[in-house]
Parts: C-alpha cells; structure tokens; sequence
C-alpha cells in the first residue's frame, strides 16, 4: 500500500510539475486526487487540511483547516460535496469528498482543487502523516547584524576595536547562514579576538556575537566601514535575500606617530663643458630631511654613452652600472661622494641616477619604499685640445715623419762622414 | 771645370784648410755642413796632413777621410829633423792617398813656416808632388809672430829656403805679424787670419773658374805667379757698403787689404786683379784707372770682371813680389835666432855645469 501511495504521489508531483510549467495564477489546478487516512492531513504551504473524522456508514467527512498551526475552518462534508476556503492572496481552495471508506483506519477519498493561484509559488504540497500538528511551517527568518566600532575618531597608526554581532529578530530559524565581513581600506587588520568561519545557524530571537577585531588605521581620511553581509536560508530551505549591516564611520585624522624618511639627493659636477679626453669631477651629496632613518639607501648612476666612469670613493659598479649603497642613513646625516667621469666623445650629455630607499613610518608594519629620479645639467664635450691630429689623414703623419727620418738621417750620415 | 787639390799640413795648415771648408758652405753656423753643400764651383779636393791627432779632431768642416793622420806620438814638438824623417817613412801613404783623388790642375799646399810636421812636410811634400806630377804646386806659407821663439824663427828660415829650392812654382806669404794688426786676443787673432786666408783662397778659386766679362784663368795666374822672385801675396777687400770699386781696388792693395807687409807699387813684379760685383756698381773707367795705375808701376797687371747682380764690389790682387824687406828684415831675426840656439846648445855642450854639479856626489852612498 505503501508503494502504491508513493506511484500516487509522484503522479501527483508530476502532474503538479507540468501544471506549474504551465504556470498559470487564473487557472484551475487539482492538486490532489486520492484517499487521506482519518487523522493524516494535506498541506499546501503553511496551509494543512486535516481529515479529523470518517463516518463511513454516513457517507460524511469532517474536514479541519490550519493555517501555520492555527484553525482557520472546519466543515462536514458529504460524499460528493465541496467546500472552498481562501488561500493566500486571491487564491481559493476547493476539497470535494468523493467518497469514503472503511477499514483499519477508515479513508475520505477527496479532491483538491486550487485556483487563483501561481502553481509555482507552491513550495509544500504533500500528505502530512498525523495531521497539522506534524506539518513543517515555513517562517521568515529576519537577521540583524550589527557593526559597531568602540570609537569613531581615531588618529593614523591608532587602532579601533569593531564588534559584529547577529540576532534573528524573524519568525522562522535561520539556517546555512554564512557571514562576510570584507577586507576594510585604509586600515590592517591588527589583532582578533572573535572570528567566525562556515555555515551557522541563527534561531529565532537569537543573538550572537560573530566578529571581534581591531583595525589600524593606516590614512587619514572619513571611511564608512564596510558592511557585514549574512547569506541563509529558512528552515524549510527557502533562501532570503542578502541580510547586511550597517556602516559605522570612522574618521581617521593625521597621527603625529607618522613617520617618514625623506632623503634629498643633489648632483653636481665641476664643469659642464669640457674637452674631450678631460675628466669631471662629480659630487653627490645625500641628506636625510625627514624624521627617521632610511634604510638600503642606493643610487645608480646612468652613464651614457660617451662619457666613461673613472671611479669615486664608496661607487661599486654592479653589472657594469656604479652603484652607491648605503645601508642606513640616519636623521639630518649628510654625506657627499664623489665620482670620476672621463669625456670620451663629443657631444651633450646628462647624467641620471636612479634612487631607493627604504623606511619604517612608524605606522605600517611593512616598510616604505621610495624611488625616484634625478637628472643633472647637460655636459658639452667639445673637441680636444689635440683632437684635430687625429682627425688627419695618414699622409699628415707620414710625410713629416719621413721628413724627419729623412733630416735625421742625413745628419747622422752627415756625423758619421765628418766625425774623425 | 778645375781638378783643384788643397793640401794643408800641420796645426796651422789644417786650420786654414778647415777654414775654407767652412766657408765654401757659404753659412757661418756651425752646423751648417748638416743642411748645406759646399759652393765649390770646381772639382776642389782636400787634404789635411799631421802628425798631432787632436789638431786634427779639431776639424769641424773637413771631411774625416779627408783627414791623414801620420802616427808619430803627438806631433814632431817644431823640430824639422824628426819632422822630415817621419814624412820620408810616411811618404808613400801621403802620396798614396793624393794619388786616390785623381788628377789635378793645380795644386795648393798650405802651412805654417815656423811648425814642426807643417814646416818639415811641406818642401819634402811640393818635391814629391812635382816630381811625380805636372801640374803647377803652389805654397801658402804663414809666417810667424816674431816674437814666437827662436825655434819658429829658425824654422821659418829654413822652411821657406826649403820650399823654394823644393821646385814649387810659386810661395804666397801670409805673414801673422803683419795681420795681428787686426787685434784681439790670440785665438780670435788666429782664427781672423785663418778666415782671411780662406776668404781669398776661396776668391781666387771661383775667379778662376768663372765666366768673366774680362778673362783671368789658370793660365794667367801661373803667369803672375812665376814672375818676381817666387814670392808672392795676395791682397782683398770687400766693401761693406756703397763704395766705388775705384776705392775696393785702393784698399785691396793697401796695408789692411794684403796678407803680407809690402809696397805693391815698389816691390810687386807681376799682379792679377780680379773684380765682382754688380754691374752697376763697376765702373770700367774706375777700373781702368787704378790697374793702369798699378800696372805703370809694376808692369803687366791681369784683371778680370765678375758680374754678380746685387753684390757689393770686392777686389782680390794676387801680387809676385820682386824684392820683400819684410822678408829680408825676418831673415835678418832669424839669423840672430839661429845663433842663439847654436850658442846656447854650444855652452851647454862645453860649460857642462850640471855635470859639476853632480859630480860633487861621486863615490858617495845615501845613508839612512
């Protein structure tokens, strides 16, 4: 019997599935066609009609309408009558006994009939074995989240504690709730004190605690935190939509703790126009203007082409490019080196350098980092002061040469033919 | 072009020689052999012969084959004897080496009188060269101070005596006293003569192988150099500014133009005039004048005219003397200088006081 029961009640399913493809909110839809047990009931939603009654010698039924566990009807029928009740919104239901009979446990064979009514909203359409009183109902579970921070002006670098607590203030259990509280801007994350991770439950009038955490703030600047969202479905699965928290504000203003590094490089040389085959001498001086010392200090120095590096004190060339490194430099500390280039060609030139450096602003945990780039004067190599000789075609050099070896020959013959 | 062969022998030979070396470069500096060529218009061969290396190092213009060096330690210290002997071991060397020069037209031998190797060289050097050649040899002989020494003038005597009975065709006499008239200090004094021994040598050789607008050769100048008594000298002057070649010829002839002391006009028997010059500054009247003049007095006089253009006016007389006073008077010291060195070497021969002298230790041994 019970086998045959379930053939009927996939029946019912299937014919109740085509129905609602069909969906159509006027159209009349018999939602059930077959016996109920006297005490068992049938659901539609948070509706239950229950078959209190059996009167198989009277040909009579007595039939009782829950709506979410509350008695909203109750009527006698007679083989072949009807009665109708509203439903939700418009929507009316029809139950007509067909008739009735005797057994273990006598049976109202009944037909179900809904209209008004979009086949689809339909989420609970069974049997209820032992009537109303075990139907499942499906409530509206509401979640309150709450954001707060313990104080809403902070400087940079000072920590805000920030508290997110849930409370379902709906009617039905809140269940495979899962909470995200989104990475906040312009703050780190210093320490943690509650966390909360996976899928939870949240019943009715429950109130929790989900995240406790300090921010640092690292900019100044108004930043609204970002809100913690809920995701969660009620107890008869049916999910809601996003339940999210409020935005508490913080406003963060500048902290005398912040620190900074601020090193000024200057680059000088002795002479920006020169002979070619001259050197220069270049100077660069480091000062450290800032507050706190700066660390991995470098300086690459870019030589172009044409003008060649002789070497300076404290210059290492690294991969063939010379390179000042400093491992710290401390506060108002100065320094000047110095460095000797050779003018190889002719032509304009200027000499770049490329700087880093590094240090801790008090504030953040990771160190700063600052780069930038500084290009000198232009340099004009002119010809040298003996270049035009080699400018000169071989002849130039051959003819006085043999001239001379010529001269120098004859007077060595000369010598020779009068030396006694 | 003239095969000419220039001999000079001993210090004072060589030095002459080397003057003219330096001068046929044509430049004063004396590097001038290392950029410049020796303007000698004819085929001129030198020969410097000593006995003393050192005076032949001092050569700076002479060509280092040009240089015999006849080994006799240092030279024959002004004793002709010695110097003679070495010439007779040496002599096929010299003429050996004259000999490798080829032939020659002329001949010049140049010394000093008063020497050792130049004095003593010199007659035996002429005698050999006219006896294996044909060509006329002519001595350049430079007389000595007169206040040198007995020695110098002794050998002057002999040397010049020598020279002439050697067969020379003719002694031009160049005389130091005469031109130490120059002044200066010794070797200022020595080098001046020297140069002007050169100047005119060197003269005389373009003369002889120049075109002339009127012709004086070799011919003429054995001419004027066989008259007279063998004696000859030469007179020059190159004027310095604008100055008539009347007066060139004036003072070619007078005391400061000659190399030896004499009255042209008295003692000179033949002359040879040789005039260069720019045309416009060569008068022929001018000219005419003064040789007729000369030649009035000394009879013949052969002139010839160089035409230079741009050249001052410059007059070389080549005199042959008929008499020489200067010489008799230097014959004359002579004479009491050979005395003196006789009566000396006789009194040291006979007096023998140094022999005395010793003689007061004979038999005696040194005690100690």
């Amino acid at each position: 019997m019970v086998r045959s029961y379930r053939l009927l009640v996939i029946s019912a399913c299937m014919v109740f599935f085509c129905l609602a493809l069909a969906g159509n909110a006027s159209a009349t839809v018999e939602l059930y066609n077959k016996t109920i047990e006297m005490g068992d009931g049938y659901q539609i939603n948070n509706y239950v009609i229950d078959v209190t009654d059996v009167f198989s010698d009277a040909n009579t039924a007595s039939f009782y309408v829950y709506n979410n566990n509350n008695k909203v009807k109750e009527f006698l029928l007679s083989t072949g009558d009807s009665f109708e009740f509203d439903f939700e919104g418009d929507a009316k239901v029809k139950v007509t006994l067909l008739s009735v009979g005797s057994g273990t446990l006598p049976v109202a064979r009944v037909s179900i009939v809904i209209s008004n009514y979009k086949i689809s909203d339909i989420y609970m359409n069974d049997i209820v074995d032992g009537g109303h009183k075990y139907a499942t109902y499906s409530g509206t579970p509401n979640l309150k989240i709450t954001k707060t921070v313990d104080k809403s002006e902070i400087g940079v670098g000072d920590l805000v504690r920030v508290t997110v607590t849930v409370e379902n203030i709906g009617d039905d259990r809140a269940v495979d709730v899962i909470f995200q509280d989104p990475q906040q801007a312009k703050f780190v994350l210093y320490d943690t004190f509650v966390t909360h991770t996976g899928q939870t439950t949240v019943n009715v009038g429950e109130s929790k605690t989900l995240f406790v955490y300090q921010l640092k703030a690292t900019e100044s600047g108004t930043y609204p935190l970002l809100p913690t969202t809920a995701s969660f479905s009620n107890t008869a699965s049916l999910k809601f939509p996003q339940a999210s928290s409020n935005s508490p504000v913080v406003t963060v203003g500048a902290s005398e703790s912040l620190v900074s590094a601020e090193l000024e490089f200057t680059t000088t040389l002795d002479k920006y126009t020169v002979n070619r085959n001259d050197d220069i001498q270049g100077t660069i001086k480091i000062k450290n203007n800032g507050d706190t010392p700066a660390t991995a200090v470098t300086v690459s120095i870019l030589v172009p082409d044409g003008l060649d590096f002789k070497g300076g004190s404290g210059i290492e060339t690294i991969s063939g490019t010379p390179t000042i490194y400093l491992e710290s430099f401390g506060v108002q500390q100065e320094k000047e080196i110095s460095f000797t280039l050779k003018a190889a060609d002719v032509g304009t030139y200027t000499i770049s350098s490329k700087i880093s450096y590094l240090f801790n602003n008090g504030v953040d945990t990771q160190l700063q980092q600052v780069s930038s780039d500084s290009v000198t004067n232009s340099i004009y190599v002119t010809k040298g002061k003996y270049d035009y000789l080699f400018e000169q075609p071989l002849y130039m050099y051959a003819a006085p040469l043999i001239i001379i070896g010529a001269i120098a020959g004859w007077i060595f013959y000369r010598h020779k033919q009068y030396k006694f | 072009m003239l095969n000419i062969l220039i001999v000079g022998n001993g210090q004072c030979g060589n030095r002459i020689l080397d003057a003219i070396n330096r001068e046929a470069f044509g430049k004063k500096s004396r590097f001038a052999k290392f950029y410049s060529q020796q303007k000698y218009k004819s085929n001129v061969q030198t020969i410097a012969i000593n006995t003393a290396v050192n005076d032949l190092r001092e050569m700076k213009f002479t060509k280092a084959k040009d240089r015999i060096h006849i080994p006799h330690l240092h030279g024959v210290g002004a004793n002709r004897n010695v110097g003679k002997h070495v010439f007779d071991e040496n002599k096929t060397h010299i003429m050996r080496q004259i000999e490798e020069r080829g032939h020659f037209d002329v001949c010049f031998v140049m010394t000093s009188a008063s020497g050792g190797t130049g004095s003593s060289f010199t007659p035996m050097l002429v005698k050999e060269l006219k006896e294996k050649y044909d060509y006329p040899v002519y001595a350049l002989v430079v007389l000595p101070f007169r206040e040198e020494g007995t020695l110098y003038l002794q050998n002057a005597a002999f040397c010049l005596r020598d020279i002439r009975e050697s067969g020379a065709d003719g002694i031009i006499l160049a005389d130091n006293q005469y031109l130490k008239q120059m002044g200066g200090n010794v070797e200022s004094a020595y080098n001046g003569i020297n140069d002007m021994i050169a100047r005119r040598i060197l003269f005389l050789l373009d003369a002889l192988d120049s075109e002339m607008m009127m012709v004086t050769d070799l011919g003429d100048f054995k001419t004027v150099m066989s008259g007279g008594a063998g004696l000859a000298t030469i007179g020059f002057y190159e004027a310095e500014s604008e100055l008539p070649v009347r007066g060139a010829i004036q003072k070619a002839l007078s005391p400061s133009g000659l190399l030896f002391s004499t009255d042209v006009y008295e003692e000179a028997s033949r002359a040879m005039i040789i005039i260069r010059g720019d045309r416009e500054r060569l008068s022929i009247d001018e000219i005419s004048t003064e040789v007729e003049k000369l030649s009035s007095a000394v009879g013949h006089v052969f002139k010839g005219i160089i035409v230079r253009d741009g050249e001052l006016p410059q007059v070389l007389a080549v005199l042959t003397l008929e008499s020489a006073s200067e010489l008799e008077s230097l014959y004359a010291i002579a004479v009491d200088a050979i005395k003196q060195e006789r009566d000396k070497k006789d009194r040291v021969a006979n007096v023998k006081e140094v022999d005395r002298a010793f003689s007061q230790i004979d038999g005696m041994d040194p005690s100690y």
